[in-house]
């Protein structure tokens, strides 16, 4: 595991997402609702790097994404299991770069991470139902037009810095 | 030289008929190393009727004019608002004034983070107003920044006041722009325009700020009636902010 931490300056792209997140951009918003940074960043790292270096990544991004919002719900679950699972993607079956897998892996993604927040928020009582929806529809269209261009260059420039490439 | 065949001069008389040829290209040579002289002469010539008269003058006059007026009422703007921020900067005791560093209105979460933290005195649970009136309060805090949930989160429940009725409501968060108010009891009264203020009786901010009015009633909602409020501070373009510390 772990090529890529070893270039450091490809862990430092982390700090991308708690950046985006908070400066939510308004230009790439829809409908007011900014894309889910998380899933545009983890989904090329997790397929570069493996199962295990996903899942922390996830749970780090998680923690970090975490501190910056309000109430006890947590992404950590979701994004710790996309990271893992599209880790397992990644070292099982041929490269995955095509730009229509890329982007619906990204809306898979966007998708439990949104459906885990509305989960938790209905055990908990906190969101109504129909904001919460638009808010999940939005992120995760958003998300998957997105994914092809940024996630492709990520993959891109990651491959480059691993040895055991698989591209 | 095989027989049969006389070695031919060119002829005179072609040469004297090809001569303006010759003149044109010469002349096009001149036009091309001069960038254009004669040709564009000849052009502003023909054109000069057509040049733009005193009307022409008149219409960028009146467009530098235009340009001026928009310019002035601009900075005008500018003036105004720089003034008022000062003036928030400045601020009043027991007031904290703090840029707005992040903004989330949108999304699973409805809060903005602001650049006044602990070491400013801002803590929480303190109310947040910008110009317009309320627009939540502090959630958490960090040595330099805080997490202001806005009015709009869904977790946010405050008690307001309408004073045209009288009347007590739990304002209610709901993850859109626009939060509802909830009335203790079926038919108010109430009706849209009217204003909605904090209230008296709450424990959780001070009274009488203005949170907004009513855009809309709900009638046959049940058990009691709801009213969907519009904020009188825009959650969109707020800049600065002050926190209400004790």
């Amino acid at each position: 595991m772990s090529q890529l931490t070893r270039h450091r300056w490809c862990l430092a792209t982390a700090l991308l997402v708690p950046w985006l997140v908070l400066a939510s951009p308004g230009p790439l918003k829809l409908a007011g609702v900014p894309p889910a940074w998380a899933v545009l960043w983890l989904l090329p790292w997790a397929l570069v790097d493996g199962p295990l270096s996903g899942a922390l990544a996830g749970l780090g991004l998680g923690l970090v994404l975490d501190g910056l919002h309000l109430g006890p719900i947590s992404e950590i679950p979701a994004l710790a299991l996309l990271g893992w699972w599209w880790g397992r993607l990644g070292r099982l079956g041929p490269p995955i770069e095509r730009s229509f897998n890329l982007g619906l892996l990204a809306l898979i993604g966007a998708a439990l991470v949104g459906g885990s927040l509305i989960l938790q928020s209905l055990l908990s009582g906190g969101w109504p139902l129909q904001p919460a929806l638009h808010t999940w529809l939005a992120q995760t269209l958003l998300t998957a037009v997105l994914a092809p261009p940024l996630c492709s260059l990520q993959l891109l420039l990651w491959r480059r810095q691993t040895l055991g490439g698989r591209s | 030289m095989p027989p049969g065949r006389r070695n031919r001069l060119p002829a005179l008389g072609g040469i004297v008929q090809a001569w303006p040829w010759v003149l044109l290209v010469l002349a096009l040579v001149a036009v091309r190393l001069s960038k254009g002289a004669g040709f564009s002469d000849a052009y502003a010539l023909l054109s000069r009727p057509f040049w733009p008269g005193s009307a022409q003058g008149e219409w960028l006059r009146s467009a530098e004019i235009l340009n001026s007026q928009t310019r002035l009422s601009q900075l005008e703007g500018d003036n105004r608002r720089l003034r008022s921020l000062l003036k928030l900067q400045q601020g009043s005791p027991g007031l904290v004034s703090a840029p707005v560093i992040s903004r989330q209105p949108g999304g699973w979460w409805q809060q903005l983070v602001i650049g006044s933290g602990e070491l400013q005195g801002v803590g929480p649970g303190l109310t947040v107003i910008a110009p317009g009136g309320l627009i939540g309060r502090v959630a958490s805090v960090t040595p330099s920044t805080a997490t202001v949930a806005l009015l709009t989160d869904p977790g946010s429940r405050v008690g307001v006041w309408v004073s045209r009725i009288q009347r007590h409501g739990l304002l209610t968060g709901i993850g859109t722009s626009r939060p509802v108010l909830r009335f203790l009891e079926k038919d108010p009264g109430v009706r849209p325009g009217d204003v909605v203020v904090t209230s008296p009786a709450s424990t959780l901010v001070p009274p009488n700020l203005t949170v907004g009015v009513i855009q809309s009633v709900d009638e046959r909602s049940v058990p009691a009636t709801d009213a969907v409020v519009q904020l009188s501070a825009p959650l969109e373009a707020v800049d600065w902010v002050q926190v209400i510390v004790p």
